[in-house]
């Protein structure tokens, strides 16, 4: 029940030059794709550019007397160019969404199977709720930059560029004009991308928590009711609301700057272009088509520059992700290749602490005959759980041992560690999947009778009983379980893998007092000639046991079979009496 | 354990000591009248409340979106009447116009865009103080009805949803205006070009817009997938230690790359029809100014328009057919709001399954449950023995009313007792909520009543974990305690309530057998001759009980003290274990 271990303890997030490194990783996996991408992506926003400058053609050729033909051939040319651009950005966009699913495919792929690699000491450190954050938030916000995001901002920047270099096409000089407005585009646009990101983060924030906070008073409704905290939820509630308000002003009052920015880097172009293009066209300069097409070019910034904005911050959360989803692959791997001789248990002389925090475990020794039931009591906090989970290899002690079959049990390898020992907290998960799928993890070859046999060891009678059987799907959207039946799940797990020691922390803490006994005792039966180590803070685990040890402040205070205990009149004894002063 | 030396400076009265005030600082509840039940209702409801906002967005926007579309005709003039004529007269006039064009429509679009953020901005704030209020009106009706991840929706999503519409109506309302000033001047240059102007406009915004939206259905099935495999990662995470801890990581990934490939199959689907649109999106607005060109060049030829004009006509589709583009958003932001002001609604619609219309204020005497006959004497300990635990825990809630049945005080049904009242004075404890607050005011107390009820509780771990201090923070769910902590701590908060009756179900599970011996022993004493009813087996509360109410399948078969009771076979068996079974 310690959870001083999930305080301190953040996955890492990816820097700058790794996200890159990454990114690169993805893009060179498919890179003749990537290349074609990029290509047709020029080539339609060539199309598209082609527009103003023929434009300019039809202008110059009126004032030289074209024909009508001539003139509908190059209106044709027009037309066929916009049929060229939806044919060519049609075929870039869809490439390019492929290539956008096919890398997020691979990055949430990799990204499971390292989460489902990483050692047992991360896993219970960083608890499931940053994990859990980034598994489903993240994941999918990546996805969405590799997808859209990331190839409209694409589309946008290369947009600009092209129009730009349409401009020189139609006239060097006029060019130079059209470029009047990029240092303005170029500086806004950095300071933009600096400020946004915090900006955006900050709205972000200020949302999530306006949803934490209503989802708490939905949750804690009948709690309100109890104690009548209406006017607090109400100041939380309207408190989280304010904050969010003033982020979202916050955002405008950046966009308040930077949209007339933008404007302003097409604006003095169009302007610039018009008229002194057209005083340059006065003295023969330049055409008047000339003219007009770059100025018209200038209006058609207003579309990407535009668009870019807008998909500016969700390309920067989606950055975000990614560096928390790379994140995961920064954590080192544990090193076990230890192969334990025999099943005993000793813990030597353990002390152990949590992270910097101070020794929970005192020079503790405790050696489990192999075979026995060995329950470990004593008030909360003395650090019963800790003891079961140095010995089932998730932390290493400070000073002292813990092994198995003579190895530390922290170096054993894991396939090997859990044929040996397993560990059943309160803590239960129960997976969205059949019956069977639940019951079979550590035994995939385990016959019906085998999985039934189990169940019925745990008095897990209605598990048998359900209409389709095994093949139920059981878990929140399906058949949902009781916290009693999702106890007897993880029991019923450990029967069939089997192993040669059992840790049972409050293993059955959630089950009716009225059948407790009974789930214990065939338990006891089904895991007979195991080692079993009991952990409870309630005495009635302590009347099967072979021996049972007292823990307190860290330390073994007492150890010894029932009979032992209760002659030595000592903290046992004390709270036996408790117990048996009720019922005299 | 806390010492309880005393702190100064905090004399307010314990709660449930001055008996029932109204409370000043609470407003009376919003009748739930108030919130409209349509969708549309809704929608025009949170619009109007930002009406002197959307008033000058629209405005602004009208004005803007004016000069826009002039723009290119101020530099057709100057093509025109400046290079064509060939005479730097006229320049001048025409040039700081167009500056000044240039210069208003950004501006005056910005101020705009703040209104219509901003109006945006506050309706969302409002649907929040109204999801807010809802809740405390509601109650525990919200808590079936609604689940944690839809509550994140409500407050966030769809907040934002009925909101941004607002928004969206004024880039559409600008997309209008620029239809209608700039086929007016395209009309007056030349009706052939008004009409191409407005038609195509006008399908590009009304007719294609929505068609390009019905091909978007491939993105249901798309979110579907999505959702399959954001699902199977959670269980992956969720069983994390499961897997890690026996096995089946291999199974688990391949069930996940099964998945992925599923989502990567869609995906392609989505692509094959989002490219089109994608591309239509861009290349429409180009065919309107093709053909737009190509009308205008036949007319330039033949000396009916100017090349100015022709150039003018060329600019303004462009721009008209650009923001055609925010008549589609506009559909699109439409549906989207509905549907999340149905969202809304629906959720504004579920009310206390509690019935508040009880109007009297000094019932007394025994509580009884008529479902089971298990009956609370005042000012005694009764302890509720039971094989199974929900039967006794759903006693309880009847008798403190947290759920409605025939429940009886002193006679009176529950019903027609003031809800205040009963709040007031009878108190359930169960696996209640921990909001994210300081150790003090989770208590409710002042300091040094707040500092007892925590050595009651024997919670003083929790204090020294928090750092000693009733400043110490909780977070929500009391996720930063362990779960005997949590189990204290809410029975520390019950205690400093010191309602006149304290019902408490399975107070103590979670706590080992020293600290539950010595919890019985203070909240009986602490509660000496207040009325305190626990269910629970364990020998330790039974100790301390006057009463025992036994219950068996849902009734209560017999109540006596425990020594009585246990001379039954099957109630000793349940509350005692020393005997060799």
């Amino acid at each position: 029940m310690s959870d001083q271990s999930t305080a301190d303890s953040r996955l890492p997030i990816a820097d700058r030059a790794t996200m890159m490194r990454a990114v690169g990783r993805l893009v060179l996996d498919d890179r003749p794709r990537f290349v074609a991408v990029i290509g047709l992506y020029i080539a339609a926003a060539g199309a598209g550019a082609a527009l103003p400058v023929m434009l300019g053609e039809v202008i110059d050729g009126i004032g030289t007397g074209w024909t009508t033909t001539r003139v509908d051939l190059v209106c044709g040319a027009i037309a066929g160019c916009v049929v060229l651009q939806l044919v060519l950005m049609r075929a870039g966009r869809r490439l390019g969404y492929r290539l956008g699913e096919r890398a997020a495919a691979r990055l949430r792929e990799s990204f499971i199977d390292r989460v489902l690699r990483l050692p047992l000491g991360t896993v219970e450190r960083a608890g499931t709720g940053d994990l859990a954050t980034r598994t489903a938030g993240d994941v999918s916000a990546v996805a969405e930059l590799l997808r859209k995001t990331g190839p409209e901002v694409a589309v946008a920047a290369i947009e600009v560029a092209v129009i730009a270099v349409a401009a020189f096409v139609v006239d060097l000089k006029l060019g130079l004009l059209f470029l009047i407005g990029s240092p303005v585009l170029y500086f806004a646009g950095r300071r933009y991308i600096r400020l946004a990101s915090p900006v955006f983060l900050s709205e972000r924030a200020a949302m999530s928590e306006i949803a934490e906070t209503l989802t708490a008073s939905a949750a804690g409704a009948g709690t309100v009711a109890s104690y009548r905290m209406q006017d607090e939820r109400r100041r939380a509630g309207f408190g989280r609301a304010a904050t969010h308000l003033g982020r979202l002003k916050g955002i405008v009052r950046l966009q308040s700057w930077f949209l007339p920015a933008t404007d302003l880097a097409f604006l003095t172009p169009a302007v610039v272009v018009t008229v002194v293009g057209g005083l340059w066209s006065m003295n023969g300069g330049v055409s008047v088509g000339e003219v007009v097409a770059v100025a018209m070019l200038a209006l058609r910034l207003d579309g990407p520059v535009f668009r870019s904005m807008m998909s500016l911050s969700e390309f920067q959360m989606g950055g975000a992700a990614l560096a928390r989803v790379e994140g995961v692959h920064l954590l080192p791997d544990d090193e076990r290749d230890a192969a334990p001789r025999g099943a005993e248990v000793r813990l030597e002389q353990v002390t152990f602490g949590y992270g910097d925090g101070p020794d929970v475990l005192h020079e503790l020794s405790l050696h489990p005959r192999p075979g026995e039931r060995l329950v470990v009591v004593g008030p909360s906090g003395a650090g019963k759980s800790t003891i079961a989970r140095l010995i089932a290899g998730i932390d290493r002690p400070r000073s002292g041992s813990v092994t198995l079959g003579g190895v530390p049990v922290a170096d054993i390898a894991l396939e090997e560690l859990r044929r040996r020992v397993i560990l059943v907290t309160q803590e239960h998960y129960v997976f969205t999947a059949t019956l069977r799928d639940n019951l079979n993890l550590a035994a995939p070859e385990a016959t019906e009778t085998e999985l039934v046999a189990a169940l019925e060891a745990v008095d897990a009678r209605w598990a048998v009983d359900l209409p389709a059987g095994l093949d139920t799907m059981v878990g929140e959207e399906h058949r949902s379980l009781s916290l009693a039946e999702a106890q007897q799940l993880a029991l019923a797990r450990v029967i069939l893998a089997d192993p040669d020691v059992v840790i049972l922390d409050e293993a059955t803490a959630g089950i009716d007092p009225g059948s407790a006994g009974g789930v214990e005792a065939s338990l006891a039966a089904a895991l007979h000639g195991r080692t079993v180590i009991a952990i409870a803070h309630q005495l009635q685990a302590a009347e099967a046991a072979d021996r049972i040890a007292v823990v307190e402040d860290g330390r073994i205070v007492e150890e010894g079979s029932q009979r032992e205990l209760l002659e030595a009149d000592g903290v046992y004894a004390d709270l036996w009496e408790a117990w048996k002063g009720v019922a005299a | 354990m806390p010492t309880g030396k005393p702190i100064a400076g905090a004399e307010r009265p314990r709660i449930g000591l001055t008996g029932v005030k109204p409370n000043p600082l609470r407003p009376a509840p919003p009748s739930p009248a108030r919130i409209p039940t349509s969708p549309w209702k809704y929608l025009v409801r949170v619009a109007r409340a930002q009406t002197a906002r959307v008033a000058l967005g629209f405005l602004s926007l009208s004005v803007s979106g004016s000069a826009w579309v002039l723009l290119p005709w101020v530099i057709s003039r100057v093509i025109d009447e400046v290079v064509i004529a060939g005479t730097t007269e006229p320049l001048l006039p025409w040039t700081i116009l167009l500056v000044v064009t240039a210069i208003a429509s950004s501006w005056i679009f910005t101020l705009g865009y703040r209104f219509l953020f901003m109006a945006e901005s506050h309706s969302r704030v409002r649907t929040v103080h109204e999801l807010t209020d809802h809740l405390n009106t509601a109650g525990t009706g919200v808590s079936g009805a609604v689940s944690p991840g839809e509550m994140v929706n409500l407050s966030t999503e769809d907040a934002h949803k009925t909101g941004s519409f607002i928004f969206q109506l004024g880039f559409g309302w600008m997309g209008v205006v620029m239809l209608v000033v700039g086929t007016a001047v395209l009309w007056g240059t030349h009706p052939a070009l008004g009409v191409t102007a407005a038609a195509g406009t006008f399908v590009i915004g009304f007719l294609v817009g929505p068609l390009l939206s019905r091909l978007q259905r491939h993105q249901i099935a798309y979110r579907s997938s999505v959702a399959t495999l954001t699902s199977q990662a959670a269980d992956v995470v969720g069983g994390l230690r499961v897997l890690r801890g026996i096995g089946g990581e291999d199974r688990f990934s391949e069930r996940y790359r099964r998945a992925s490939t599923d989502l990567r199959e869609a995906g392609y689907t989505v692509a094959a029809s989002d490219s089109w649109i994608q591309g239509l999106r861009t290349s429409l607005p180009l065919a309107l100014i093709a053909g737009t060109t190509w009308v205008g060049a036949r007319l330039a030829l033949a000396g009916t328009i100017t090349v100015g004009e022709l150039s003018a006509a060329f600019g303004m589709t462009a721009l008209l057919a650009q923001h055609a583009g925010g008549l589609i958003g506009l559909a699109q932001a439409f549906i989207a709001a509905r549907v999340s002001s149905r969202r809304l609604t629906a959720f504004f619609k579920t009310a206390s399954e509690i019935d508040a219309s009880g109007t009297e204020r000094e019932p007394g005497g025994e509580l009884r449950d008529t479902d089971t006959g298990l009956a609370i004497e005042p000012g005694r300990l009764t302890v509720i023995v039971s094989a199974e635990n929900e039967p006794a825990a759903a006693a309880l809630e009847r008798l403190a009313r947290h759920r409605d049945s025939g429940a009886l005080w002193g006679g009176t049904p529950m019903s027609e007792v003031d809800l205040e009242v009963l709040r007031e004075r009878i108190l359930l404890l169960r696996e209640d909520y921990l909001f994210a607050q300081s150790l003090g005011a989770t208590l409710r107390v002042d300091p040094e009543a707040a500092l007892r009820a925590i050595e009651v509780a024997c919670a003083g771990d929790v204090h020294s974990s928090l750092g000693s201090s009733l400043d110490g923070e909780i977070t929500n769910g009391g996720r930063n305690l362990s779960g005997g902590q949590r189990q204290r701590l809410r029975l520390a908060r019950a205690v400093a309530a010191d309602a006149e009756t304290l019902l408490a179900i399975e107070p103590t599970s979670a706590v080992d057998a020293h600290t539950e011996s010595l919890v019985a022993e203070r909240v009986a004493a602490e509660r000496a001759g207040r009325t305190t009813a626990v269910a629970t087996t364990s020998p330790l509360w039974l100790a301390r009980a006057d009463r025992v109410a036994w219950m068996v399948d849902g009734k209560i078969r017999a109540t006596g003290t425990h020594a009585e009771l246990s001379t039954e076979r099957e109630y000793r068996s349940l509350t005692s274990r020393q005997e060799p079974r």
